[in-house]
């Protein structure tokens, strides 16, 4: 079929646009993967410091939002639902990560530097030494936090994504802000 | 900065304040007397000042997904497609035409997204007994949503019918027999 013009689906609201890809609509979930991959990935990429994994994550989480969007009861839920597949698929991925045995894990938690995400504009050593930092949280805190602090999600919301309650949840991101806020010491 | 661990959610300064009260008073101006001159309090704002500032960074950084990206996702949708039921189209030569339901309910969303102040949600096309000359006649259950400041919903529900139909025969072939049409939900003019 023909359209007025070339990405009418552009103008859509997130409802609507999963609604019809609940229809198996292909040109609207398009329009959903073009608006969402981008928080996706730089999820995952923060969560698992590691770009290519990041990559594999957010691909396996389209594919099967694409799969089980008939169960998501609530359209307007859309980005909600992919930020809990997301979150979840990044903690499995950390669970999965073998520790050596004989390695304590408390000092080996953050020896993923040289997987860490690299872009030509993280020059600011500040911004460095907060990306390295956020390797030393637990990944609890850590994907509470960066959906609070950098995704913008309430309280509420990520304790629907992170399947805790909110107190808990307010909990992990006050430790995580006390240890960032501590190895932010010597920037300031 | 010297933080001891109290409870689940606060971390308390030496001076007994908590570190989340510190941080929730961050851009108020009116400093109250312990905090002006504390000096872990003041220690702590700094701190969580340089942590606001690189988060901001980290927020601001573009990072884009990689450019291949999009078109995996895409590549990997399409080859798992869900093409759903097809029903036979009368032709008047040899042979059947097979179409999806899909194929017609995009059909009949766009025609549904033609009327002013209408947007198509979800349609389902589905089948129904042969029509009294053999033709196809198809029942839809279709949901919307409207504009806010659109016409009364008796109007774009009659509008939504009227080019539904029109659509099926002219663009399909098929006869529109039941179309049930369900508002969901609202939507502001800007959007």
């Amino acid at each position: 079929m023909t359209t007025t013009s070339p990405a009418p689906e552009a103008a859509l609201d997130d409802a609507t646009l999963a609604g019809r890809a609940r229809d198996g609509d292909v040109r609207a979930y398009e329009q959903l993967v073009l608006r969402y991959q981008g928080p996706m990935f730089r999820l995952a990429a923060r969560m698992l410091a590691d770009r290519a994994e990041a990559e594999d994550v957010t691909q396996e989480v389209f594919l099967k939002a694409w799969r089980t969007i008939t169960h998501l009861n609530d359209d307007a839920a859309f980005a909600g639902w992919l930020y809990r597949m997301t979150t979840n698929r990044c903690l499995n991925v950390l669970r999965a990560r073998r520790v050596p045995a004989d390695v304590d894990p408390d000092t080996t938690a953050s020896t993923r530097t040289d997987t860490r995400p690299e872009h030509a504009t993280e020059v600011s050593s500040q911004m460095a030494a907060l990306t390295d930092a956020l390797q030393q949280l637990t990944p609890e805190q850590r994907a509470c936090w960066l959906l609070r602090e950098v995704h913008g999600r309430s309280y509420d919301e990520i304790a629907e994504i992170v399947g805790a309650n909110s107190t808990a949840v307010r909990g992990r991101i006050a430790r995580a802000r006390a240890q960032l806020a501590e190895v932010m010491k010597p920037w300031r | 900065m010297a933080v001891t661990h109290s409870t689940d959610n606060d971390y308390l300064l030496p001076c007994g304040r908590g570190l989340e009260q510190v941080w929730e008073r961050l851009d108020d101006p009116d400093v109250d007397r312990h905090e002006a001159s504390c000096p872990h309090c003041a220690a702590a704002r700094e701190s969580l000042l340089t942590l606001r500032t690189a988060t901001r960074e980290l927020i601001d950084e573009p990072d884009p997904p990689p450019p291949d990206l999009f078109g995996r996702i895409m590549s990997a949708v399409r080859a798992d497609v869900r093409r759903g039921n097809t029903f036979t189209l009368d032709t008047p030569h040899p042979g059947a035409i097979q179409v999806s339901e899909q194929a017609v309910a995009v059909v009949l969303r766009f025609a549904a997204d033609t009327v002013d102040g209408v947007r198509a949600r979800s349609c389902r096309v589905r089948s129904s007994e042969p029509g009294p000359e053999g033709d196809q006649v198809i029942a839809v259950d279709m949901t919307i949503a409207v504009r806010s400041d659109a016409h009364s919903i008796d109007t774009l529900v009659a509008a939504v019918r009227e080019r539904a139909r029109a659509a099926a025969t002219a663009r399909v072939g098929v006869t529109l027999g039941r179309l049930d049409v369900t508002v969901v939900d609202l939507f502001e003019a800007d959007r």
